[in-house]
């Protein structure tokens, strides 16, 4: 099985997201990772690059995102980078237990960072003088013997 | 994606997914659930077949619930994967749409 790439550029446009998920397939499958790892990857790479996207490009194509994956003995690593304005995911507010009252109180489209902070192992914000670089840390759970 | 119907008895619209709820997907359904939700009252939505479940899926699942319950009706989530109702939980929506693994069950909270 040939190396995947350790990274991908990509525009600003939701459409790109296909890729993005081919490439995570690629690398989940080279380092034979499971299949819930696989599942908290897509999730959150989609969350993360539809907010940059949709929120730091305003859907405006053209602008560069470029994401870089590493691996370290005990977690796969993703550095997406942008060249938006600052924005920090930061946690949501879990005052409130989080919980909405009733259906009508649910924001259609609200969850996003909280799930990203539900299935991520590690996340780290970084501003940049240029943009912003965000950092995801997913432990890795084997299926097979592969070495990470 | 894909989406399809059939007819229940009690007047219940079952509404059944297939594939990846993620942006795409979401696309994809999101004209015909507006339609779904504009003329069933009861709607049991098959999650059983969809693999990946992300916040514009969850989009997608919200808004006809909202428009449904405005018109008197309701809607319920029945056997989702486990990584997919992990989704539903997390973000609490899970709690104010029921879910249901026992088809029973979920035809007897809509009647």
């Amino acid at each position: 099985m040939d190396t995947p790439p350790s990274l991908l550029e990509m525009d600003s446009q939701l459409s790109e997201l296909i890729r993005v998920q081919e490439w995570i397939d690629a690398l989940v499958n080279f380092y034979g990772l499971g299949e819930e790892t696989r599942f908290a990857i897509q999730l959150c790479m989609e969350e993360a690059l539809a907010n940059v996207v949709l929120h730091g490009y305003l859907s405006e194509p053209g602008h560069p995102i470029v994401i870089r994956s590493w691996a370290s003995d005990s977690a796969l690593y993703f550095a997406v980078e942008d060249k938006a304005p600052p924005f920090a995911p930061s946690a949501p507010d879990s005052s409130n237990g989080g919980s909405p009252a009733n259906l009508e109180s649910i924001t259609p489209g609200g969850n996003g960072i909280r799930l990203l902070h539900r299935f991520v192992g590690s996340l780290v914000y970084e501003r940049l003088s240029h943009g912003n670089r965000l950092t995801m840390g997913f432990p890795v759970a084997r299926d097979k013997n592969a070495s990470v | 994606m894909t989406i399809s119907t059939e007819s229940m008895d009690g007047d219940i619209t079952r509404v059944i997914l297939d594939g990846r709820l993620d942006i795409q997907g979401a696309a994809a359904i999101d004209l015909r659930m507006n339609v779904l939700a504009g003329s069933c009252k009861f709607l049991l939505l098959d999650l059983a077949s969809v693999s990946f479940l992300g916040s514009m899926g969850l989009r997608s699942i919200v808004l006809p619930a909202q428009a449904i319950k405005r018109r008197g009706g309701k809607m319920v989530l029945f056997s989702p994967v486990p990584m997919v109702e992990e989704v539903l939980k997390a973000s609490n929506i899970g709690e104010i749409i029921p879910i249901f693994h026992d088809l029973h069950a979920a035809v007897a909270a809509l009647r």
